[in-house]
């Protein structure tokens, strides 16, 4: 646990807060480092740790549970919690999932930013033999089966879709399948979020994109109708896929980000207050 | 020695459809699983043949499961409380097996696996 692998970041200059950033499913600290570098800009520092299994061999997905995605986040998140006053969560996809059960079990979180979060896989791109899926994930199948990445990878810009394809060819930190047995552990995770959702307190920004191309807007709507928080926010955004923080509205993303850690922070800057974000959704503007 | 497939499908002429039904499926699927096993597992960088190949399983399993309840079923009407009490426990194996398994066991619980089909296998023979 606490392992130091090359493609982690931390970016800190010993501010009061801090906010921990959790990567997607078979992803890697390379896609939150852009916002990873907004939010350092803007004075929190900031950690983003791979999570077990990801980021060395492909095998090795295969052999982690959910509980050990959980129990290593919630240890990097203690570990912050001893050093600053105010530590924020955040993540994409099943990073967003980790951030919520955290916060589920930790009343201290200050506030959450969850973005595509992956509570149902029910997006565009979900192959059409989906509905196999219960049959594949609860038998010895889900050790033999992966569902191949493919386009759109999660992205709407064509550019930057034409690189990450590229990049997934030389095979950089991110797989390009996904193992049904890492599928098997999100549901479950996804299931024990779902039923804990209640208890998360911490105000909380959702930012799920129309045309999520891996799980619809469901997975967000389900967190704002029953998460415990009182303030709350959902925006819905118009020109992204699933990978927000690497797409058209990623400037979008980072700023509506900051803004309401920002409103959180006792060390933000004042000209922005909890009011403006009590129980909103909005769209954004397909930027 | 020769087989003689006149007699093969005289006999089978005179079986109920859904025990033919599982002992086809039941074939299909100690096949596919003795493949998936020794053959195709090691060529890992094949990921969307093996997705195709996975999806042809779980239909095998569907049409499995199918038969054992439509064998059940139809026993259970015909009064023979003992024939549809028996296969249904195969039903829940391979979702008891993938309960239990994991990545670091796989093989010893593919063939845990292949073993109950082919148990499965034997007791719908023992029906004819």
């Amino acid at each position: 646990m606490g392992q130091s692998l090359d493609f982690e970041f931390i970016h800190e200059k010993k501010c009061n807060r801090a906010v921990l950033l959790f990567h997607g499913m078979t992803g890697s600290p390379f896609e939150m480092k852009k916002m990873g570098k907004a939010l350092f800009d803007a004075d929190f520092d900031v950690f983003c740790y791979c999570l077990p299994g990801h980021g060395t061999s492909p095998i090795n997905i295969k052999t982690v549970r959910w509980e050990d995605w959980y129990s290593d986040s919630t240890f990097h998140y203690r570990e912050l919690t001893q050093k600053y006053e105010e530590v924020y969560l955040g993540g994409l996809c099943m990073g967003a999932v980790l951030a919520l059960a955290i916060a589920a079990e930790y009343r201290e979180v200050r506030g959450i930013v969850s973005l595509s979060t992956t509570l149902f896989l029910d997006g565009w791109t979900i192959p059409w033999y989906n509905f196999f899926m219960p049959i594949g994930v609860h038998t010895i199948l889900r050790y033999y089966y992966s569902f191949p990445e493919r386009e759109p990878y999660g992205l709407k810009n064509e550019t930057l879709r034409k690189k990450i394809a590229a990049l997934q060819k030389r095979n950089t930190e991110a797989l390009d399948n996904y193992p049904m047995s890492c599928i098997y552990e999100l549901l479950k995770f996804s299931k024990w979020t779902q039923k804990n959702i209640f208890k998360v307190k911490a105000p909380i920004l959702l930012m799920h994109a129309k045309e999520d191309d891996l799980t619809s807007p469901k997975s967000a709507e389900f967190v704002y109708k029953n998460i415990g928080s009182s303030i709350r926010k959902y925006i819905r955004l118009e020109n992204s896929y699933h990978l927000v923080v690497m797409d058209n509205e990623r400037d979008f993303v980072f700023e509506k980000s900051i803004e309401f850690l920002n409103s959180l922070s006792a060390y933000g800057p004042k000209e922005t207050g909890l009011k403006n974000f009590d129980d909103m959704f909005e769209e954004s503007v397909g930027v | 020695m020769a087989v003689d497939f006149s007699q093969i499908v005289k006999i089978a002429q005179t079986l109920p459809v859904s025990l033919i039904s599982i002992i086809l499926s039941n074939v299909l699927l100690i096949f596919g699983f003795l493949l998936g096993k020794l053959v195709l597992y090691k060529a890992e960088d094949a990921v969307k043949f093996f997705a195709y190949f996975s999806v042809a399983i779980c239909i095998l399993f569907v049409w499995y499961f199918v038969s054992i309840l439509w064998f059940s079923v139809s026993n259970l009407f015909a009064g023979n409380a003992v024939y549809s009490a028996i296969f249904p426990i195969f039903l829940f194996l391979p979702f008891i097996i993938g309960h239990f398994a994991s990545y670091e066991k796989v093989h010893f619980y593919t063939n845990i696996q292949i073993l109950t089909l082919i148990i499965s296998l034997l007791l719908a023979l023992s029906f004819i």
